[in-house]
């Protein structure tokens, strides 16, 4: 899907590739510490991280044996339910006791399948043992009213989970391994309904462009992402000016205001003391630090505390070295956004609106952890999704020596390949 | 807290745990867990899978919560037996309050809160709830949310909301989550979709940004409000123009006296829709070279997007001009 990106130049700052290893191949090989245990009841997604890091580093046959390979193959089959979806970690596993009436506290779990399927597809399996027709049914009954998807069928059949873009977005990338993006029932396997996702997303577009989790909810780059990437692996992103309308309802509604909204999650505030606490303090002042205010000329001092501040601003545009990215309006850079802005301006075509060289010094001198990994923050240690996250993003903006990633499904184009490449998908999708 | 265990408790003793399987010798993001999670997640497997709802499940769930407050289905399943055991639920509201506050970032434990106010179908303590919440961290995504929902739920878009926000506002003019708020109240309640907004509130909630904007003009959230105001209302955004040039003005003043970016930004967009190109494309030049550096490539966009409009223009001038070259 995706192609290849121009490389950033870049003297001063590297990736520690040999750190980077060293780092996700003691997750893949020893016990996660016990401060894990708040992720306990999402294995597979930790599980798709190390993976996909391995494959992103091309440390995935270095690092595996065939026979941990298939070990590891069964171990995501053995997460299997009877009716073929996946649970996400064995804690809800019941074993031999698990009947009807259990079977409700041991559900089909969205993320669980999602991150279930990735992991198959990267580790080269066929699929042969997925149950397709019954997990692309299940899709339809996780699907609510207003459009929006919930993570699993709970007590009476209700839909539970939030109502966000995130279980949608990862929905239709099981509808897309699954079915590609025809629309419609195949094979008497029903589809969900397209149209009203879309409707859905269309109404968690903010006022300054954003999208949120739901109607009128705060604009946030996380559920940006999940909503964008998932418009595209429905195919119903808007049409570029040169393609026929097709008249089918498209997301995004204003799609340069959207791109505005991308690109102004750039951020010089980086550090926790960047973003010092402005709680009764109406000055404006430079120190604040955000974005602009080093370039800003002061119209007036209104505290003691601004004037002081104003004074010892440097005045050089040194900070432009390093550009961070935050998820929402006013809030510190995090790694995990470059990601979560990267990957939907990458779908959209509009990668070049970020500072890609500034983001990459700043994931590179500023997050990027001295034992492999990135953390959140400067300092901040190490940890499986923002290390994951920092590593994708700098694939996306094409950095030598990792694989090629697809933004939408954050995996990588040789995984992708091997999907596509499997006859029984063809045979859908053409 | 205490550590605690059920295998020496005499209340346990009819009960067997399950101990996890994990599949072979292959596990993948096996977690290093400790002896108290293990042993209490294996009853908690025991009590679920003979669907067991009783006082004591209350304790483990509890007990577990406290663990791990991510397990999706450790919440359910208290909720259930909470609903089984016609439990008060104020006293679960009253256990709730300071476990929220130990795990300010977890999503779950507002579903369930969500699901008990429901059911109690009051709001009574909920708005000072929300306030000590708002305390630890101002910008909680998912107290907002939250909040949100209990002001649909009991219907209380009225001033006395919109006065609170202010409040928050007040105290931090960059608290972006209380500006998204307000649009709320004012937008998403009683005005329906894509219904005519009353010119009074237009009036009142340009009044409001431009306000904030004036003591702050560097904060993006006002400005950002602002735009949705016009467009929300179908003014044009011209009718910001004047406001904009207190901030910067590209045509009469000179190049270094600027006060905010965003006016650029907007001041950019009112003069190409004027169709007053140059002036739009010295807006962004200052943007890209001096007042917003960190989005050059973003400016550099924009401008090649007027520099496209402007070539379309002349190509479809020249080629109307030779149409009626060749009709004459
Ligand atoms: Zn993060």
């Amino acid at each position: 899907m995706a192609s290849a990106q121009a490389v950033p130049v870049d003297e001063g700052a590297n990736l520690e590739y040999a750190k980077h290893i060293r780092y996700w191949r003691r997750n893949l090989k020893t016990f996660l510490p016990h401060h894990y245990t708040g992720n306990d009841s999402m294995r597979m997604t930790l599980a798709f991280f190390i993976l996909s890091a391995e494959d992103i580093l091309g440390d995935l046959d270095g690092a595996l044996s065939p026979e941990e390979r298939e070990g590891f193959i069964e171990w995501v089959y053995a997460c299997q339910l009877p009716n073929g979806c996946f649970r996400p970690s064995p804690a809800t596993d019941f074993g031999s006791s698990r009947n009807d009436d259990n079977a409700i506290w041991d559900p089909a779990h969205v993320p669980g399948t999602f991150f279930a399927l990735l992991i198959l597809i990267l580790l080269g399996d066929d699929l042969a043992q997925v149950k397709r027709p019954e997990i692309l049914a299940w899709l339809t009954k996780l699907q609510r009213p207003d459009g929006s998807f919930g993570e699993t069928i709970g007590v009476n059949g209700r839909i539970e989970g939030g109502n966000d873009t995130r279980f949608g977005y990862m929905v239709t990338g099981i509808r897309w391994i699954l079915r590609g993006t025809v629309e419609g029932p195949i094979d008497g396997i029903p589809d969900i309904n397209v149209d009203q996702f879309v409707r859905c997303i269309q109404a968690s577009e903010t006022y300054d462009g954003g999208i949120s989790e739901a109607a009128f909810h705060e604009a946030h780059a996380g559920f940006a992402s999940c909503a964008i990437n998932a418009l595209y692996l429905v195919d119903r992103l808007p049409l570029a000016a040169h393609q026929t309308p097709d008249n089918k309802i498209r997301g995004l509604t204003n799609l340069p205001q959207t791109l505005h909204w991308l690109a102004a999650r750039q951020t010089l505030t980086i550090d926790e003391e960047d973003a010092f606490d402005t709680r009764g303090d109406e000055t404006d002042s430079a120190a604040t630090c955000h974005d602009a205010h080093s370039f800003v000329k002061l119209k007036s001092y209104p505290s003691a505390t601004g004037e002081q501040a104003v004074r010892t601003q440097p005045t050089s545009h040194f900070e432009l070295q390093w550009i961070g990215v935050n998820g929402r309006c006013n809030k510190i850079g995090d790694t995990c956004y470059a990601y979560w802005v990267g990957a939907p301006l990458k779908v959209l075509g509009h990668l070049d609106l970020l500072d890609k060289k500034a983001i990459r010094r700043w994931l590179l001198d500023k997050t990027q952890h001295i034992v492999g990994g990135f953390g959140k923050v400067p300092g901040a240690p190490p940890d499986i999704y923002h290390a994951y996250l920092g590593l994708v993003i700098l694939a996306i903006f094409g950095e030598a020596g990792l694989k090629n990633v697809d933004a939408a499904l954050c995996i990588s184009n040789r995984a992708i390949r091997h999907l596509e490449s499997l006859a029984w998908r063809k045979s859908i999708v053409g | 807290m205490a550590r605690k265990y059920y295998h020496d408790d005499p209340k346990w003793s009819d009960v067997a745990p399950l101990p996890q399987e994990d599949y072979g010798h292959h596990p993948l993001a096996a977690i290093a867990y400790t002896e108290e999670y293990s042993e209490a997640m294996g009853y908690l497997r025991a009590c679920m899978a003979a669907n067991e709802h009783s006082e004591r499940v209350l304790e483990l769930t509890e007990h577990i919560i406290g663990l791990n407050p991510a397990h999706y289905t450790v919440w359910l399943y208290r909720a259930q037996t909470l609903s089984a055991l016609n439990s008060d639920l104020r006293a679960e509201i009253a256990w709730l309050n300071p476990t929220a506050l130990q795990h300010l970032k977890n999503y779950q434990i507002w579903h369930h809160r969500q699901t008990i106010i429901d059911k109690l179908g009051s709001p009574d303590g909920e708005p000072a709830f929300i306030t000590a919440m708002l305390d630890q961290d101002s910008k909680n995504y998912h107290v907002w949310s939250y909040r949100q929902w209990l002001v649909k739920r009991f219907d209380m878009f009225d001033g006395r909301e919109l006065k609170w926000t202010e409040g928050m506002i007040d105290d931090d003019v960059r608290n972006n989550s209380a500006w998204n708020h307000r649009w709320f109240l004012v937008f998403g309640g009683t005005v329906g979709e894509g219904e005519k907004v009353e010119r009074d509130v237009v009036v009142r909630e340009l009044e409001y940004a431009q306000d904030a904007i004036r003591k702050a003009p560097q904060n993006q959230s006002p400005w950002n409000y602002l735009r949705g105001v016009i467009r929300r209302s179908g003014l044009p955004l011209s009718a910001l123009q004047h406001f904009a040039l207190e901030f910067a003005d590209p045509e009469n003043r000179p190049d270094d006296d600027v006060f905010s970016s965003h006016a650029l930004d907007l001041l950019a967009d009112i003069y190409a829709a004027a169709g007053k190109t140059e002036l739009a494309v010295k807006a962004l030049d200052l943007l890209a070279t001096r007042y917003d550096p960190i989005r050059k490539t973003y400016w550099e966009y924009r401008k090649g997007l007027l520099e496209a409009e402007g070539r379309k223009e002349e190509t479809g001038a020249a080629s109307a001009a030779a149409v009626e070259t060749a009709a004459a």
